[in-house]
Formats: structure tokens, C-alpha cells, sequence
């Protein structure tokens, strides 16, 4: 056991910066009900309006509004089950979507649910997606980065073939792992909805947002009070929509460099001294996602091995690990690779010093794992 | 007019002169279970072979009630008003607790029409009338109140009055079974292999009920194993102790033993001689706890490892009798226990426990005792066991 700590799993949650800790903790001191009609609340009120522009410009979203909800799972679950779909039209989800959207889907009543297959880096395959679409399509659900693999969905072009089959199709993008990691402009995207999360980008937990473009037939998830524009009621949490606009607008653009810096040198180093390793994502893939297969050795415990060395890495989804994943299937492995995945997700905290360490533990316990298990 | 709990004891009533014995374990064992439920905060009495619990919080009676039925040795308990009987006033006290009694159920009735009767048992002699006119003479404040009418053999309500001989009567509609069984801690002790499925937890809650007292031993294998698994196996412990009283649990690292023996041993026997491996800790553990058995949650043919000859390979390795409570459960039953005592929640989450590392594909069914020990012989076994043991830690 080590004292040291390095975390490699921030595809599932990341480390929120200090000023997003201390501008929530401020926050909470302005307590009024941003609805109320006291002067005190209008200007609570008029913060989360900046806020929302703050975001909102960093997605690009000159048109339509942005809605703060409680993060990613029900930004994605208010698109599915709120959007307009006709009775009877088709509906398609990637198939590599995160459960959020995929277990939604099966929810769905009086509408063909059909599944988009993935490439084996977890990309949608888009030949057999076009094959999918048809003017009875009424809506399509495609994540922008896949949260296993990393690998990137030319969005774009997605939406632009959903809208030539069906024009009044609403194409929605699960965009929690693209959000301040790819170039997202929605206005260039052509998408519909749009699901983002605070938490995955150094932001606070229990808050996220659903962009939805003007004129997307879409009614609210929640109703009560009338907040959101009648699109999500319930007091607005001002101390972590003020966390979230924090982390947005403390994102600088070469952080990404860093991080793909980190994850090239790395994976470099990697395969130097580790055999038997298969990578899962993609080149052109998200540059803080690595997602690796190691033969002979089982996921999990290796996750647990690399923990005495006090490296936290991932297996997959967090959020679904306590079930056989439905990637080992999709990711098309070899007998030998299939148990072997883990996911690695690096952030600006990783330094490029640690590098070697994580190197050499990664060897080491693969190594003891396959000397154990040999007869 | 107080609210007090009167509680029953089942099988102990049938006991002799050592009677006695078994109320004392009795008392200690509800003592406790209330000590940790309201924190000292309430009086407990006993007199004629009932007990009664009262001065608590009103508004934790539901909870009183639901602890003491997990008390084994209890037989029913019930929900009484305590009122000096007052019999020179023509039991004015009882009345009024049966008003209250009986205009509560029949809110509380959907039947219309509902027959009741009133049961009296008068222990306190100096009252110069028997009980069935006492009966008759009480039944009229609940006619008066209620639209209740009198049916001596078809009732759907038996409002008892139980009037002691101290002066002091209890009042009282129905009573809640409790488990039954003997006191824990009267039955010796002893030592369950708790693995964090399904069987092992309900053997304990078996054991318990005979009245034994119990420590626990977990076999973990990190890194193959984590530390949820572990974790799971303490909210197991902690969701039976309403049962077995709080269990003593050690968890054993048990990884070197099976790396050792799939390294040095054929895949088919890996289980059988870990098994064996199990019995042998748990041994030295019985003896350092002066434990007198060995529990496991085995049913016969339910997997390779429990068949009558795997049973005989591991057993031969143990130095106390093991009792298998589950031996001739069905998987069905099992689960019904587990579900009614409220294990099965949590054993079903998925987490690998030890037994599932190296699972061999076609493991043998019927192992020949002498093979397997002709087999051990390539292991150290005195100094993994050594190690093993060495490396415990108690939660």
C-alpha cells in the first residue's frame, strides 16, 4: 500500500478545481429563491442568466435555449421520453450509448426502437447507420464521444443524413464526454438536443443541462413551479450552476494538448514494456480516453491490483460496474482479451512525471496476474 | 394508562430446574437488543414467566416490537395497556383502556359488523367474582362504544385482560409472533463460514434460532476478491445480529492458499482443497475462541463441492462436528428464509466472493479422500495455514 494517489478515471467523475469549490461555497450564501420578487433574488436571478450564456457560448448555441437540469443522466432521459415521437415511427439509439439513454429507450411505448451498431472501437458504424434511417425516422439518439472508448461520432454528419431521410426528425447527442474536450459547436452540428454534465469537467456534481434548439417539440421532464422557462421546475440551484459556469469559464483550450500529450507519451511507454495489450480506442479518439485490453488478466483485478499502488483507474462505465458490461461483446476481442479491459481517463491533474510510476506498476502487476494464474 | 410491551417465551416454558438458566440468557439477550435500539432509554420488568418493557418513547413502539421479534426465545409479544385494576371502582381503569382499545379497531376494521369477545384471566384471587362475569360485566363499554357485537366462538376480535395479582391489569387486542427458538448463547458456541451468498447467512439464522452463539470467518482474495465483497459480508453480519446478537467477524486473507494450490494442484480439486484449507483455519480458530462446532450453509447436491464425498474430504479436515442447518433445503427454501430475515437483498449483490477465482470448468464431483491428500502433499500446508492465520483481522 501507498500513500500516493493517482487518478485515472475521470471519464467516470473528475476532481473539481479549487475555484469551483470556493464559487459554490460562496454561493450558498446567497440563499434566496432566485424566483422571488425582492431585489436580493432578481440578482441571483440575473447570475444564473450569465451563467447560462457562459455555457452556452462555450457550446456554440447561438440559437435556442439551455436548460440546467440535474446533470447527464436526466438531461438524456428528459430527451427520450419527452421528445415528440409519432406513434409508430422509428426511433434509433447507438448501440454503444451510455445506459442512461440505452435503458431509457427500452421505456419507450408505441415507436420501433432500433439500435445502431458500433465498430469495435465504439464508434457508430455509419454505413450500417444510414441503413437504418427512412422517413418514418422520428428520432435518433447518437452520443458525440463514446464513454468506453473514447471514439468520436462526426455528429454532422449524422444529423445531416437523419434530416435528409426524415426531415422532421429530432436528432439528439449525448455530449457529456465532448463537452470541452472536442470543439463543440451545436450551431455547426445541426443537432436538436444536446445533453452536457458539470461533473465530468471539473465542475460540481448534480448539476448538468439539456440544450434544446428553438422550435424542438419537446415538453418538460419535471413540472411544477415554472422554472426554466416551464421546461424544469424546481428551485434553481444557483451555488452549482455558479460551480458549473466556474469550471466552464476556468477551461483554457491547451489543456487538451496537455492531457493528449500525456496520453501519447504514455501509451507509448506502455507498450514498450507491457506485451499482450490490445487498444480499444480509437487514434483519432477523445484525447483524455484510453481504453485497453490486457490478455490473460482479468479487468477487475487488475483494477483492484493497480489500487495497492494507488492507482485508480476504470473497467467501464462506474456507474454500471456491478454487471457484465455489454461492450465486451460489441469491442469484437479475442477469447484470451475479452475479461482483460480497463479504461483509463487522464485530466490536467496527471502530470507527465507520474508516467513512469504508472508505467512500471501497470507491468508489474500484469506480469504477477499472468505468473499466478500459469500452472 | 401505559403503554407497555408484554412479552412471551416459547419452547424455555418447557424447561426444568435449569429454567432458570435459559431466562436469564433470555433477559440479557432482549436487554441488549433494546439497549441498542433506545440507548437505556426504557424499564424492563418480569413477573410469572412474562416479561414487560415499558417507559420507552411512545412513537418507537413499532420499533420495539419489530426488534423483540427477532429475539430468539421470544414467543409473542403484545402491545398492552398497563392499569391499576381498580376493582372497588367496578374496573373503571380497564374500561377505559378498552374503550380505547376497541373504538381504535373498529376505525381501523373495514368489516361491518364485526364480533368480538373479551378474555379474562384473573391471577389476582382476592376478586370475589370468576372471569367469565368479569368478562360479561367489561363487554359492555365496548357494546356502548362500538358497533361490535358479542361472539363467544366466532370472533374476529379477542380483547384480553390479564389481571395480576399485584393490583395491576394489562389490556390488550392480539399479539405478534415472535421466532420462537431457544436464547442464543444457551446452545454452546460456535464458528460460521460466512461466504457473502445466500446459504451461509440463513445457516446462521438457523443456529441462532437453536440458540447458539456465533462467530464468523470470511475468506477474502484481494485482489481477485474487493473490497465491496468485504464490505458486504459486514452488512451481512450487522443485518443478522438482530438475531444472533452481534457475531464476532474475522476475515482471513486467503489468496496465497489458492494461488498455491491452482499452481500445485489439478484444476478439478482446486475446490475440494480449498475447502479442506477453510476447515483447517477455522479449526484453529475454534479452538483459540473455544468455539465447540462449525457452521457452514451446505445443502446436499447443490453444487460439485456439497455432494456427500466432497463434504467427507473437507470434513476430514476439521476438528469439531460440522453442523450444515441447510442440508436438506432446497434452493427455494434457502431463499425464503433469506428474503423473510432480510439477508437476501444484499447477498444477491454481485460481487466475486473467493470462491469464484480460478473457478475450475469441470470440477470434480465425487473426490477420494485419499487422492486429495496424496494431492496436498505438494503444499506446504502448515505454513500457508500459518500465514493465513497470521494475517486475520477482526470487524
Amino acid at each position: 500500500m501507498t500513500d500516493r494517489k493517482i487518478y485515472l478515471d475521470n471519464a467516470a467523475t473528475t476532481i473539481p478545481r479549487e475555484s469551483v469549490i470556493k464559487t459554490v461555497s460562496d454561493a450558498m450564501r446567497e440563499s434566496y429563491n432566485p424566483s422571488a420578487l425582492y431585489l436580493d433574488a432578481l440578482k441571483i436571478s440575473n447570475k444564473i442568466s450569465a451563467a447560462r450564456e457562459v455555457v452556452k457560448s462555450a457550446l456554440g448555441a447561438r440559437d435556442g435555449e439551455l436548460i440546467f437540469t440535474s446533470g447527464g443522466t436526466e438531461s438524456n432521459n428528459m430527451a427520450l421520453t419527452c421528445s415528440r415521437m409519432k406513434k409508430g415511427s422509428r426511433v434509433i439509439i447507438g448501440e454503444g450509448e451510455h445506459d442512461s439513454v440505452f435503458k431509457t429507450a427500452s421505456v419507450l411505448r408505441d415507436v420501433e426502437v432500433v439500435f445502431a451498431p458500433i465498430k469495435p472501437d465504439g464508434g457508430v458504424d455509419e454505413e450500417k447507420f444510414k441503413a437504418l434511417l427512412c422517413d418514418n425516422v422520428s428520432f435518433v439518439s447518437i452520443m458525440h464521444v463514446s464513454n468506453e472508448t473514447g471514439a468520436v461520432n462526426d455528429i454532422e454528419k449524422l444529423a445531416k443524413l437523419t434530416k435528409r431521410a426524415s426531415k422532421n426528425a429530432i436528432f439528439h447527442s449525448d455530449g457529456v464526454q465532448a463537452f470541452l474536450k472536442e470543439d463543440v459547436d451545436l450551431a455547426k452540428l445541426g443537432v436538436d438536443l444536446y445533453s452536457v454534465s458539470a461533473h465530468k469537467v471539473h465542475g460540481p456534481k448534480g448539476i448538468g443541462a439539456l440544450y434544446i434548439k428553438r422550435g424542438t417539440p419537446i415538453r418538460p421532464l419535471l413540472t411544477g413551479g415554472g422554472q426554466e422557462k416551464g421546461l424544469r421546475s424546481g428551485t434553481e440551484s444557483y451555488p452549482l450552476i455558479a460551480g458549473f459556469c466556474e469550471a466552464v469559464k476556468s477551461f483554457d483550450p491547451t489543456e487538451r494538448e496537455q492531457v493528449a500529450n500525456f496520453k501519447a507519451e504514455f501509451l507509448e511507454k506502455l507498450l514498450e514494456s507491457v506485451d499482450g495489450v490490445r487498444v480499444i480506442s480509437p487514434i483519432g479518439g477523445v484525447s483524455n480516453i484510453l481504453t485497453l485490453a490486457f490478455e490473460g488478466v482479468r479487468g477487475e483485478v487488475l483494477l483492484h491490483s493497480l489500487e495497492d499502488y494507488g492507482i485508480l483507474v476504470g473497467t467501464g462505465s462506474a456507474c454500471a460496474s456491478h454487471h457484465e458490461s455489454r461492450f465486451k461483446r460489441l469491442f469484437a476481442l479475442e477469447d484470451g482479451y475479452v475479461d482483460g479491459v480497463i479504461r483509463m481517463s487522464f485530466s490536467i491533474d496527471n502530470d507527465m512525471s507520474e508516467i513512469d510510476y504508472i508505467v512500471s506498476a501497470i507491468s508489474a502487476c500484469v506480469n504477477k496476474l499472468r505468473l499466478d494464474k500459469r500452472k | 394508562m401505559e403503554k407497555v410491551i408484554i412479552i412471551r417465551y416459547g419452547e424455555i416454558f418447557l424447561k426444568g430446574k435449569n429454567r432458570s438458566y435459559f431466562e436469564s440468557l433470555l433477559i440479557s439477550n432482549i436487554k441488549s437488543a433494546l439497549d441498542d435500539l433506545l440507548g437505556g432509554n426504557y424499564s424492563f420488568s418480569r413477573s410469572q414467566g412474562r416479561y414487560a418493557v415499558s417507559n420507552f418513547e411512545l412513537k418507537r413502539e413499532d420499533e420495539v416490537i419489530a426488534t423483540l421479534r427477532k429475539v430468539f426465545g421470544i414467543h409473542s409479544v403484545s402491545s398492552a395497556f398497563m392499569v391499576r385494576t381498580d376493582f372497588e371502582n367496578d374496573f373503571e381503569n380497564i374500561r377505559s383502556a378498552l374503550k380505547v382499545l376497541a373504538v381504535k379497531a373498529e376505525e381501523d376494521n373495514l368489516k361491518k359488523d364485526a364480533r368480538f369477545r373479551v378474555t379474562v384471566k384473573r391471577a389476582d384471587k382476592r376478586i370475589p367474582m370468576p372471569s367469565y362475569e368479569i368478562a360479561a360485566k367489561l363487554a359492555g363499554v365496548i357494546l356502548d362504544n362500538t358497533s361490535f357485537k358479542v361472539d363467544l366462538t366466532d370472533f374476529d376480535f379477542d380483547f384480553e385482560v390479564d389481571i395480576r395479582e399485584n393490583g395491576v391489569s394489562y389490556v390488550y387486542l392480539g399479539s405478534f409472533l415472535g421466532v420462537g427458538g431457544l436464547p442464543v448463547g444457551c446452545s454452546s458456541k460456535g464458528l460460521l463460514l460466512l461466504s457473502g451468498g445466500i446459504d451461509s447467512p440463513v445457516a446462521a439464522y438457523m443456529m441462532a434460532k437453536r440458540g447458539m452463539k456465533l462467530f464468523a470467518v470470511h475468506f477474502a482474495s484481494p485482489p481477485y476478491t474487493s473490497e465491496r465483497a468485504k464490505q458486504k459480508v459486514i452488512e451481512l453480519r450487522d443485518i443478522l445480529s438482530p438475531y444472533t446478537t452481534k457475531m464476532r467477524l474475522f476475515v482471513v486473507p486467503f489468496t496465497e492458499i489458492q494461488l498455491e494450490i491452482h499452481k500445485h494442484c489439478p484444476e478439478e480439486f482446486m475446490i475440494t482443497i480449498m475447502r479442506r484449507f477453510m476447515m483447517r483455519i477455522a479449526s484453529r480458530l475454534a479452538e483459540k475462541f473455544d468455539l465447540k462446532a462449525i457452521i457452514t450453509g451446505e445443502s446436499l447436491g447443490q453444487v460439485a463441492s456439497q455432494t456427500v464425498e466432497s463434504m467427507t474430504s473437507t470434513e476430514s479436515c476439521a476438528k469439531f462436528p460440522v453442523f450444515r442447518p441447510l442440508i436438506a433445503f432446497d434452493k427455494d427454501e434457502t431463499m425464503d428464509v433469506a428474503k423473510r430475515i432480510g439477508t437476501y437483498e444484499k447477498s444477491i449483490e454481485p460481487f466475486e466472493d473467493c470462491c469464484t477465482v480460478f473457478l475450475p470448468k469441470n470440477p470434480v464431483i465425487h473426490p477420494r479422500l485419499e487422492k486429495v491428500v496424496e494431492l496436498e502433499k505438494e503444499l506446504d500446508i502448515d505454513s500457508l495455514v500459518e500465514r493465513a492465520i497470521g494475517g486475520i483481522e477482526e470487524y
